[in-house]
């Protein structure tokens, strides 16, 4: 199963090959995992023994969405066979999006704008704070959705990406003050 | 016998201190009264108090900062006193104003020790009338003063509201360049988050730690201080750790900082609880501002002092004397956790929490306001609880507050947890290498990837997704939030494969 990490690049492949007992063993991208599980630790806490080390879990699932928590640590990921979001060639993602509602405050980039990994497209406004969004990868800003001043939603899209230009020369220009 | 009896308490807050204060006035036999906006008709804090008013929209400036909306329910629910909690209206002189003039008891100084301390650039001239040291600073802002100050006292400098707190309206300038953006910026926040856009310039020292003093006072006059807290650990310059005692600080200076401390509070004729923040740099220590309220990171002094601070501002707005405190003891640390992504430069999360596991056990105290199925939204602060770890001696408090984190889960929001623990455990926090750097720097390590972590949540995935959902069988909300290992069937049948 092809799992993605949200907001986080790349795809992690999990396989649950056997289980005996309380005993399980899986592939994770390619290396063989086994750990020892128990569903009825005290206070009904599951945990997953790997390397002798002891994993407190809890795990839930909301619409595309598989939440876990492993001790202090939570993990969302999305499985990619449901396709919940087709991903253009080349760019860790297509889109920005509002992490949480809130305010445009400014809109630091137009159409057309080439831009690179981390840089600040949008800031934002929520919890009275100023938030910037910065792309993820390299780009091109294909349109600007929103104006500053706008009241957003979480989740909506406020600028769409598309595949950096195939210019050697703006590859190797770096972010900005490198 | 006290001067005066509060009967029915208001507490003009939500969230954790909300739950806090109802608890505390539940035992001195006080009945409680919660306010809450549209966005927390279902709040914990709403069940907690004996009774509750709607105060308005979710929007802070239409509800809990709603002077009128909040005395209007002082006055329909017959309440005698009113606390303010932290943040929100707690530190406004207008609230506590507007208390006294309806004849309300205010658990707080009263309001023109408010007005005074609440504008920062008062509170550092009374600080330096009273000999208590400052940060060299300027308070006209104009950009060619502002310029001329940068060049007297050197980059960087550091930016903040006269109105200020938590961090916002707060900016570092490190170039020339960027002051008058960073002056611009900062004064747009502050206006925002204070209705006050004021902002003045202070000297930026690089790698200072933060250490406040807790103070008590009567309306006789006395006054006592419960020791220090070191708070350095910031994001944002908003406070994550704290811990009492403050590690490796000289009993020399910890008492010339409590002197201090209560010299600037006997001149600002301080009544009820507060706290004296400063700037400390190797032994020299600057005032930095008043907080007249109680603080997010009380918990920590009560512990070493064996007090309840809510009771202690209870009692002070009954007309009681203040006690000398006990001799403190052991050491308590305090881990914020923030609906945040730590990952991503501490951003607000929101969500709703699918499933809840509370540490416990001896020297551990968790305060939050979160139960399952909590919304935590966009509209308040995002503190989901407050972890406070306890023991004889600092390595005790440390390893609780690890195993604690072990037992806390949080699912559904985004959060801090797994960031603090992190931080907890790290080397450079066990031998107290302290200052309101600690983030940034420990970010600057190598980023530790725990594999077998990471291979645990994997396979916990991998098995849930296999578990049945019943979403698509019945729609309902709390069959496809439900977790799958409560499906034990499932293991039953794997057991028989």
């Amino acid at each position: 199963m092809k799992l993605r990490v949200a907001e986080e690049p790349g795809e992690r492949e999990v396989e649950l090959l056997a289980r005996e007992g309380t005993h399980l063993r899986a592939r994770i991208d390619g290396r063989e995992v086994s750990a020892e599980f128990d569903a009825l630790a005290p206070g009904g806490v599951v945990t997953l023994s790997i390397d002798g080390r002891r994993f407190r879990i809890a795990s839930a699932r909301r619409k595309d969405t598989i939440l876990v928590a492993v001790g202090p640590r939570t993990f969302s990921f999305i499985r990619e066979e449901e396709g919940s979001r087709r991903r253009a060639r080349g760019l860790a993602a297509a889109e920005i999006t509002a992490p949480m509602p809130g305010k445009v405050l400014r809109i630091l980039v137009t159409e057309g704008d080439a831009v690179v990994a981390g840089q600040a497209l949008v800031v934002l406004e929520a919890m009275k704070m100023e938030t910037a969004l910065a792309a993820e990868s390299e780009a091109v800003v294909k349109r600007v959705l929103v104006a500053p001043g706008q009241m957003v939603d979480h989740g909506a899209r406020l600028i769409e990406l598309s595949p950096p230009t195939a210019n050697p020369s703006a590859r190797e220009s770096g972010p900005p003050g490198s | 016998m006290p001067k005066r009896q509060i009967r029915k308490l208001l507490i003009a807050n939500r969230g954790e201190i909300a739950i806090r204060v109802i608890r505390t006035a539940r035992v001195m036999g006080i009945r409680t009264v919660a306010v809450y906006s549209e966005a927390d008709a279902r709040s914990a804090h709403v069940a907690a108090a004996d009774e509750a008013r709607p105060i308005g929209p979710a929007e802070a400036a239409k509800s809990y900062l709603n002077i009128d909306a909040i005395m209007g329910a002082v006055r329909d629910s017959g309440a005698d006193a009113v606390h303010p909690g932290y943040g929100f209206l707690s530190e406004r002189a207008e609230f506590a104003q507007a208390a006294e003039e309806a004849g309300i008891i205010f658990v707080g100084p009263p309001g023109k020790v408010l007005a005074q301390l609440g504008d920062k650039i008062a509170a550092r001239n009374l600080a330096a009338a009273a000999r208590v040291p400052v940060v060299p600073g300027l308070e006209a802002i104009e950009p060619s003063a502002a310029r001329d100050f940068a060049a007297r006292i050197g980059l960087p400098l550091l930016v903040k509201a006269a109105a200020g707190g938590g961090g916002r309206g707060m900016r570092v300038v490190e170039s020339l360049e960027g002051l008058e953006a960073a002056l611009q910026a900062a004064s747009r926040e502050a206006n925002a988050a204070f209705g006050d856009g004021r902002v003045f310039l202070e000297r930026y020292l690089a790698r200072p730690r933060h250490i406040e003093v807790q103070i008590l006072g009567d309306e006789h006059g006395d006054l006592v201080a419960l020791g220090e807290r070191d708070c350095s650990i910031q994001r944002r310059h908003q406070k994550v750790i704290e811990e009492s005692p403050a590690p490796g600080l000289s009993d020399t200076t910890r008492a010339a900082m409590v002197d201090a401390a209560l010299r600037l509070a006997r001149a600002a004729q301080y009544v009820n609880a507060g706290t004296v923040e400063f700037l400390v740099d190797g032994e020299q220590f600057y005032f930095l501002e008043v907080n007249t309220r109680l603080q997010v990171e009380h918990p920590i002094s009560e512990i070493r002092f064996g007090c309840d601070l809510v009771a202690e501002q209870l009692k002070m707005a009954m007309g009681q004397k203040v006690r000398a405190p006990g001799t403190p003891r052991g050491c308590a640390i305090e881990c914020r956790v923030y609906a945040e992504d730590a990952r991503h430069g501490f951003r607000p999360a929101t969500g709703t929490v699918v499933d809840l596991r509370v540490p416990a056990g001896p020297g551990v105290r968790f305060d939050t306001h979160l139960v399952a199925g909590a919304e935590i939204g966009a509209f308040y602060d995002g503190l989901l609880g407050k972890l406070i770890c306890s023991g004889a001696d600092r390595e005790q408090a440390r390893g609780r507050m690890l195993a604690a984190f072990d037992e806390l889960a949080i699912l559904g929001v985004t959060n801090t947890a797994a960031f603090l623990r992190d931080a907890v455990a790290s080397e450079r926090f066990a031998r107290a290498d302290l200052s309101t750097r600690f983030i940034d720097e420990l970010f600057s390590d190598p980023l530790r990837h725990d594999q077998a972590e990471s291979d645990a949540a994997l396979i916990a995935a991998a098995l849930a997704a296999q578990a049945p959902v019943r979403e698509a069988e019945n729609g309902s909300r709390a069959a496809a939030t439900r977790s799958p290992w409560a499906e034990l069937g499932g293991f039953e049948l794997w057991r028989r494969q």
